[in-house]
């Protein structure tokens, strides 16, 4: 059968269709090549060079909201308005009959100005102005920060030149509840103070994009169409509760005021978690308004601020030497009002007596300097400096507040003769609230001290729970040494000289007080100082400590100025949080051995 | 494709014949009456030409179908964002209304007072805990004389329970010209027209 005649035929058949085949497999390559391999590098160049179309999807910056859920600050879009300057003039409109008219630029800027509050000469001149600096100009800004119902009103005026991007913005539905902690954001957007610079990273959304290709009539190609979608930003939960927060910011501003301070603060922490309930302070800031507030007064002065504590300290010693098996309460010293030590430090009571057999708990209940001088020379200097360094005095606190103070607690080799001692009463140290709160929160908590918190968690868009973690809690004193210190704090309620001004019916509250000297950088403020007042209730079971501060009263200068904000916050946090009256009695210790 | 069998069958078939004599027997020879001209099958074209006639208008009415769809589609995106837009309207109407400040200057203006301390009925023995005794008619605070925590929200917003009044407390009212009757004593306080404001509780 191959014959010469048969064999050609059938190579040229064969050639052929090599040929056919080879350009077939050149084509299917690149065909995969195309499709496969580089597909992403040519869908982006057929989007890109094509009628394709990009815009930006903006996630919704996360709420913050406080225990209960009520929004504290959520996000809401504004819109900025901007002319066309070139393309201003008289614009064609239908009348109520249907014909068209022309409407003259001069009535158009008149229907603007109603609506964003300007005058028609307002709206004429920002035109003119740019105008004048570029004939052409092509974009002039009316107004920014318009709300959605007048950005409707605008866009049912019809007017071809002039357009309104919409704006992501923050509202603040309670106004100054909590805007101390809240914070704000700028104009722009960006964190500015406050949880809203610190917790960022939870309330801030994740930008997406929508890419497409439009049709002549501008209507988007079905299937074309690829969305990365935006992830809106977290939810942050407070341990805040917000009406607690209102009434005692509200208490805080009508005392303050009453006392003629120049600052005032309350602070709420739940003793068996450490959560902050309460941080209110006087004056403070309405987010939604930031510029009618003084810059000094647009933070927290309550992580910020720090101040000499004053007799407060008190019970941070008696703690400490109780602990280190030094004194139990009824120990006894003998304390003048004014003594010199043999190290040649001087110290005075703020009340002149002569030599009393005071008891430990007789040197709180009186506030007794000289007295507590003595029971604190019982123990090392090293270890009553390790005692507050455990209370955590001198260190910030869990809550991670932006610009959060430290404070000022100088290592016992820099102690001073004069220091040693006054270390004991408050003074040479500088302490911010919460440090005060977190040591008291020990004391409340069976010395146990659990890092102060401020946020509960974040919930991401998705719905994960990130519950917030300050850290572990410490060990400070005994269960033994907490409850002799509380047992001294109820006696100062019961026995001290606000006794009758702090006391709430139906419940044993322990407290104490603290008349801190103001330090103006070489000395101390002469006639002025910084009052607090920090307790527990009910003292048998301590729930909650309640702080209260003063920068300077002048209506009633000591810490007695305090007791009125003091009783009223205390009594509100029990009701609140439903703590049942106490069914015990206080137990009296005798104040002089 | 019917013209190509018709003239397939046309011819003898010659595949039985012997391989002996195959010359011999291919002669020509006339056709003694032409082959049965076979009708060309008609439901085969039928089926053909409606298939691409289905196909077409298929693809004519599946493309009007995602033509009309995506205008709806648009349509409805309009919709969504008039609707948004009337949303974010209301949303901002209402801002600040539930904020704790503008309950308690409401419930101030009713005369309603932040009671001192709480007793509580314990169910399981009847006992009466806490201070047992009476509310004073004072409150703790006073959210509508000195408003102290501010929103800018809701500063000209007039209370609910006292038009004229906001969180901010009584707007001082606009100077009105007194008569100077001779029994007016300007130290009397106004009398009471409307009397005083009260709930109207069904």
């Amino acid at each position: 059968m191959t014959t010469r005649s048969t064999r050609t035929p059938r190579r040229r058949t064969v050639i052929a269709l090599a040929v056919v085949l080879a350009v077939l497999v050149a084509f299917v390559v690149r065909l995969v090549d195309i499709q496969v391999v580089n597909a992403g590098e040519h869908i982006d160049d057929s989007l890109r060079i094509a009628m394709g179309g990009k815009t930006t999807l903006y996630g919704t910056r996360g709420s913050i909201v406080d225990e209960n859920g009520n929004v504290l600050a959520g996000s809401i879009l504004t819109y900025d308005a901007e002319l066309d300057p070139s393309n201003v003039g008289p614009i064609e409109r239908k009348d109520a009959a249907g014909d068209e008219v022309e409407v003259d630029w001069p009535t158009v800027a008149g229907e603007i100005g109603q609506i964003t509050g300007q005058s028609p000469e307002d709206v004429q001149k920002i035109v003119a102005d740019a105008l004048a600096v570029n004939p052409k100009s092509q974009y002039a800004s009316l107004k920014n920060g318009l709300s959605t119902e007048k950005y409707q009103q605008l866009l049912d005026l019809r007017i071809p030149y002039l357009t309104m991007r919409p704006h992501p913005a923050r509202t603040y539905p309670d106004g100054a509840v909590a805007g101390n902690l809240v914070g704000f954001v700028g104009s722009d957007g960006k964190p500015l103070e406050g949880l809203e610079s610190a917790q960022d990273s939870c309330l801030a959304p994740t930008e997406g994009e929508r890419v497409f290709q439009r049709g002549k009539d501008g209507v988007i190609i079905p299937g074309t169409e690829q969305v990365t979608p935006a992830v809106d930003g977290g939810t942050l939960t407070l341990t805040i509760d917000r009406d607690l927060q209102y009434y005692l910011q509200q208490l805080i501003a009508e005392q303050a005021t009453n006392q003629g301070a120049q600052h005032g603060q309350i602070m709420v922490v739940e003793a068996k978690t450490g959560k902050i309930r309460a941080a209110a302070e006087w004056p403070t800031v309405d987010p939604n308004n930031v510029s009618a507030t003084a810059p000094e007064d647009r933070s927290s002065r309550i992580f910020r601020g720090t101040f000499e504590p004053g007799s407060t300290f008190k019970a941070l010693s008696a703690a400490t030497v109780i602990d280190a098996g030094a004194a139990t309460p009824t120990s006894t010293v003998t304390a003048s009002g004014r003594e010199t030590f043999p190290n040649g430090a001087r110290v005075q009571d703020a009340i002149p007596h002569g030599a009393l057999n005071y008891t430990l708990a007789g040197v709180l209940i009186d506030s007794s300097n000289v007295g507590i001088s003595k029971f604190a020379e019982m123990v090392p200097a090293q270890t009553r400096y390790d005692y507050l360094q455990k209370f955590g005095i001198g260190q910030v606190s869990g809550v991670d507040f932006p610009g959060e103070a430290k404070g000022t607690l100088r290592p016992v080799d820099q102690w001073d003769n004069q220091t040693f001692y006054n270390t004991s009463f408050g003074q040479g140290v500088a302490t911010t609230l919460p440090q005060l709160m977190g040591a008291y929160q020990a004391i409340a908590n069976d010395g146990t001290k659990i890092p102060l918190s401020l946020v509960e968690s974040c919930t991401a868009a998705d719905g994960t729970v990130q519950a917030s973690d300050a850290g572990a809690s410490t060990q400070v004193v005994s269960a033994s040494t907490a409850s002799q210190v509380r047992e001294l704090l109820e006696n100062v309620a019961v026995q001290g000289g606000n006794a009758k001004a702090t006391a709430i019916s139906g419940y044993r509250v322990g407290l104490k007080t603290g008349t801190g000297e103001i330090s103006d950088g070489s000395g101390y403020k002469s006639g002025v100082y910084f009052t607090t007042m920090i307790g527990m209730a009910p003292v048998d079971d301590p729930q909650y400590i309640v702080a209260v501060t003063l920068d300077q009263p002048t209506a009633v200068r000591s810490s007695a100025a305090n007791a009125a904000a003091f009783q009223k916050a205390m009594t509100q946090v029990l009701k609140t949080y439903r703590v049942l009256p106490s069914d015990s009695q206080p137990e009296l210790l005798p104040k002089i051995g | 494709m019917s013209t190509t069998t018709s003239a397939a069958w046309a011819i003898e078939p010659l595949g039985q014949r012997p391989d002996t004599g195959r010359r011999q027997e291919r002669t020509l020879r006339p056709v003694e009456a032409p082959a049965r001209r076979r009708r060309p099958r008609l439901v085969y074209g039928i089926i053909a030409v409606a298939g691409a006639l289905a196909i077409a208008g298929a693809q004519m009415v599946l493309s009007v179908l995602s033509t009309q769809s995506s205008f709806e589609l648009a349509s409805l995106t309009q919709q969504q964002r008039d609707l948004t837009v009337q949303k974010q309207i209301l949303y901002d109407q209402v801002a600040g209304l539930s904020s704790p400040q503008y309950l308690a200057a409401n419930a101030a203006a009713l005369g309603m007072v932040i009671n001192e301390s709480p007793s509580y009925l314990r169910l399981s023995d009847g006992a009466v805990l806490g201070a047992q005794q009476a509310s004073v008619y004072t409150s703790t605070i006073d959210p509508l004389g000195r408003g102290a925590v501010s929103n800018a929200l809701i500063t000209q917003t007039p209370l609910v329970t006292a038009p004229d009044a906001t969180i901010n407390g009584v707007q001082a009212p606009p100077a009105v010209e007194t008569e100077t009757g001779a029994g007016t004593d300007p130290a009397t306080p106004p009398a009471l027209t409307d009397g005083l404001p009260t709930p109207a509780t069904h």
